[in-house]
């Protein structure tokens, strides 16, 4: 074999003498390593962001519904079971939920409108340690309850709703004056009675920030907000119409409990990205309302602080008429709860809350089972590529099995883009390679001459070849770093678009493209690859033409 | 003896051709020894030897035998002129001596190489180094310049140097060192053929073959490469087999073969006065 210095500066400077030739064979090759590039890349970041959404290392893991004469036996799924998760090679992490397993609904005033929502079966607790590493969300996203207990200062509830039937619905009020429940017609029994909740129950949870109630006229006048519950009594027998005003101290985050007279944290109520994406998509502009940023934070700052996020639930209340039957309506109670953040963690729809608040509600109202039993476990594999293993062990040894997520979906759909591009990408890099050997094949029957002079000066067969597979590989090399660039400026061109032309959403990249160097040194290699398929059998002819035969070209 | 020294390595190769009594005829019916020391051509002093060769080109009926069993000797130093008219077979067999073409049968051996058993490798790199072609097309790249075509087998040669130099050099002995970075469709035919010339010293080859070399030159032109050839051979002591169709080419030559119809005749003066061109 000629020295390879030698055969590179040969190929270079048979490429240069060539440049028809070149952009003939390298134009297919540039718009196919293109379109691969620019496709990959797409998928490749659009599948990063709906990863964010919909985390693919995430699987819930639940037990399968069993019914016998209408009881159900599924399998309860316990601390043991948590434990044996979380002992699993390839599990990082097991993260228990527990869903509130009785009726409640919530209700609240969220950028002057009434919203309502049914909580039961779309709220569900976790562990605190697995909200996330927002340090603002940390530090909110406790058990307040427990932690303040024995602490907590004595106050003056706002009325019971039934002591006044005719008290308007709901009267925003003022940020730092809270709101009782919008007075019920019906006592604790009617839906309005804690207010709120849309029938979707999801996207609203978001929207019900301020009004856990509407600051029934009934209130108690005199309180101005110390915190102190002395006074309180003649409080309730204050003139009607003068607005409740909340005793506790610090009445941004406390309220007065009506059950045990004293103030009490808002529980501490997180959502999902999911949630968020269907509340921006769908339920803010259905009902006129404005879009949340990814920064909640800001936006609870924009509207006067986490009271403006607040809403009631009530505890074994429901709007689904009759579903609450079997409460006991003495139980039945209200409790102020606060949207502080946006976590992962969170349910997809409907709202997370520290898991001990839930254990307890569960217990209060379904007893000891409910409060031990958990209604999922969400497991955090170490690798995607380990889910195959983990479901079967956990189908073998545990009788359980992996729900279907959202985000398995999702990635199976972007998979299919992908592959459906890759294929188009790969038809017009292979056409491409078509078009490469025919050129080549009719450039060797112009270059007869010449390849014959080469061989009479010492050029092997096989000098010949690499000489022409050279020539190709070259178009490759500049065809798929051309097409490299094609796709990074036709990436450039959309992000412009979309940053100008594209109103924000969350979760809008900055960048549609991710391209990643694994990306465009595929689309090189690709095309280096295919130009040299394209350029071997034109190459094997070259070589096997005899030299005597090729002199004798005209 | 036998079983060491430089040529070792050919006693395999010595001792299948002893086998086919190849030998034996080179030696004029004579016995060789059934192991030779070194290629027969070497030991006597032939650097060509051709032997029984044929060759035909086309397929069935319209297949014509351009070679008919040629064999053919030439020593080192010889200036032989192959002559002969058109498709008598002389370019075809000058093309099989220096490897460009294979014959159907017969054997070839060029410098001590056996070309028709020798693998590609071994016979482009006896093209690259020790075999100089000149061909009546002249056969430039014309995307290189003078000195580009001269030094173009060093592209193929390993551990080549001063290739520089030593282009320039023999475009020097063909008086057109100036025109060194001209391409050559600057040049006219005669400065064409002398570069095509510089091309073939450049490796300085021992075997020189030129077919038609003067062939598209002007008398004049013609004449100063059939003085350049002699001085070449003479003084240089290369060996030159020219196919020519041209007298005055064979008239310089020490020997002249002639052939006919793919035969090798008696070189007469009927035959050599048939030749075109001037005496």
């Amino acid at each position: 074999m000629m020295p390879v210095g030698q055969m590179t500066k040969m190929v270079v400077s048979n490429t240069l003498r060539s440049p028809k030739h070149f952009v003939l064979s390298a134009f297919g090759i540039v718009i196919g390593i293109a379109a691969f590039v620019f496709f990959m890349s797409l998928t490749s970041k659009v599948g990063m962001v709906l990863e964010k959404i919909f985390p693919l290392e995430q699987v819930q893991v639940v037990a399968p519904r069993a019914q016998f004469l209408g009881k159900d036996m599924s399998k309860k799924l316990d601390d043991a079971i948590v434990e044996q998760i979380r002992k699993r090679p390839e599990v990082a992490g097991a993260l228990p939920r527990m869903s509130l397993t009785f009726p409640a609904y919530g209700r609240g005033d969220f950028e002057g409108q009434d919203l309502k929502f049914e909580v039961g079966g779309f709220a569900d607790g976790v562990d605190p340690a697995h909200i996330g590493t927002d340090p603002a969300l940390k530090s909110l996203f406790k058990d307040w309850d427990e932690a303040e207990k024995g602490k907590r200062v004595a106050c003056v509830p706002p009325p019971n709703p039934l002591d006044d039937e005719d008290a308007p619905a709901q009267s925003a009020p003022a940020p730092d004056v809270p709101e009782v429940p919008a007075a019920p017609s019906a006592g604790w029994g009617a839906p309005a009675a804690t207010g709120s909740g849309s029938a979707s129950g999801s996207g609203s949870a978001i929207g019900s920030g301020s009004a856990t109630g509407s600051g029934s006229a009934t209130g108690s006048g005199s309180a101005t907000g110390s915190g102190s519950a002395t006074g309180s009594a003649s409080v309730a027998a204050a003139p009607a119409k003068t607005p409740y005003v909340n005793p506790c101290p610090n009445p941004d985050r406390y309220y007065c409990d009506e059950s045990d007279r004293t103030c009490h944290h808002r529980v501490p109520v997180v959502v999902s990205p999911t949630l968020l994406e269907l509340y921006n998509g769908q339920f803010a502009k259905s009902h006129g309302l404005p879009i949340i940023d990814q920064d909640l934070a800001k936006f609870i700052v924009e509207r006067g602080g986490l009271s403006r996020m607040r809403f009631t639930i009530g505890l074994g209340q429901t709007i689904v008429a009759g579903s609450n039957a079997g409460i006991d309506k003495s139980k039945m109670r209200r409790v102020e709860a606060a949207l502080i953040g946006i976590s992962p963690a969170a349910m997809p729809i409907g709202m997370t809350v520290p898991i001990e608040y839930i254990r307890r509600w569960n217990r209060e109202f379904r007893g000891e089972e409910a409060a031990t039993a958990y209604s999922s476990i969400i497991v955090t594999l170490r690798s995607k590529d380990r889910l195959a293993v983990f479901g079967q062990w956990l189908q073998d040894d545990l009788d359980l099995r992996l729900e279907d997520s959202l985000g398995e979906r999702f990635a199976t759909v972007i998979l299919v883009i992908q592959v459906l591009f890759l294929v188009i990408s790969v038809i017009i890099i292979v056409i491409s390679a078509i078009n490469i050997a025919h050129n080549f094949f009719m450039q060797i029957t112009e270059r007869r001459r010449e390849l014959g002079i080469l061989r009479a000066v010492g050029a092997t067969q096989s000098d010949v070849r690499l000489v022409i597979i050279g020539e190709a590989a070259i178009i490759g090399i500049v065809g798929g770093g051309l097409g490299v660039l094609v796709a990074v400026g036709a990436g450039a061109l959309l992000d412009y678009a979309s940053a100008h032309f594209v109103p924000n959403f969350p979760f809008k990249p900055k960048t549609w493209f991710d391209f990643k160097t694994w990306i465009w040194m595929s689309g090189i290699g690709l095309s280096t690859v295919f130009c040299i398929v394209g350029g071997y059998l034109p190459a094997r002819k070259a070589a096997k033409l005899e030299p005597a035969a090729a002199l004798t070209q005209s | 003896m036998l079983h060491g020294g430089p040529f070792a390595r050919w006693l395999p190769k010595l001792r299948k051709k002893s086998c086919s009594q190849a030998v034996s005829r080179l030696a004029g019916g004579a016995r060789v020894p059934a192991v030779a020391k070194q290629p027969v051509t070497e030991k006597s002093g032939v650097v060509v030897r051709v032997r029984d060769v044929s060759k035909s080109y086309g397929n069935g009926a319209v297949r014509t035998q351009v070679l008919k069993k040629v064999s053919l000797d030439v020593s080192e130093g010889e200036f032989v002129a192959l002559v002969g008219q058109s498709g008598s077979g002389k370019s075809t067999l000058l093309n099989i001596i220096g490897g460009l073409d294979q014959p159907d049968s017969g054997e070839v051996e060029v410098l001590g190489l056996d070309t028709t058993r020798a693998s590609e490798r071994k016979k482009a790199a006896q093209r690259n180094s020790s075999i100089g072609f000149v061909f009546q097309a002249f056969n430039l790249l014309d995307h290189l310049s003078c000195l580009g075509n001269v030094t173009i087998p060093a592209a193929f040669a390993h551990g080549a140097k001063d290739v520089e130099q030593r282009g320039l050099e023999a475009l020097r002995r063909v008086g057109l060192a100036d025109l060194a970075h001209r391409r050559p469709n600057e040049l006219s035919g005669g400065q064409k053929q002398r570069v095509a010339i510089a091309r073939a010293l450049f490796g300085s080859p021992r075997l020189l073959l030129c077919d038609e070399p003067t062939g598209s030159l002007d008398s004049d032109t013609g004449r100063g490469v059939i003085e350049f050839f002699q001085e070449l051979n003479s003084r240089d002591k290369v060996t030159l087999l020219i196919v020519t169709h041209e007298r005055r080419v064979s008239s310089a030559a020490g020997r002249v073969v002639a052939m006919r119809d793919g035969e090798i005749i008696d070189a007469t003066e009927e035959v050599l006065t048939s030749q075109a061109g001037p005496a």
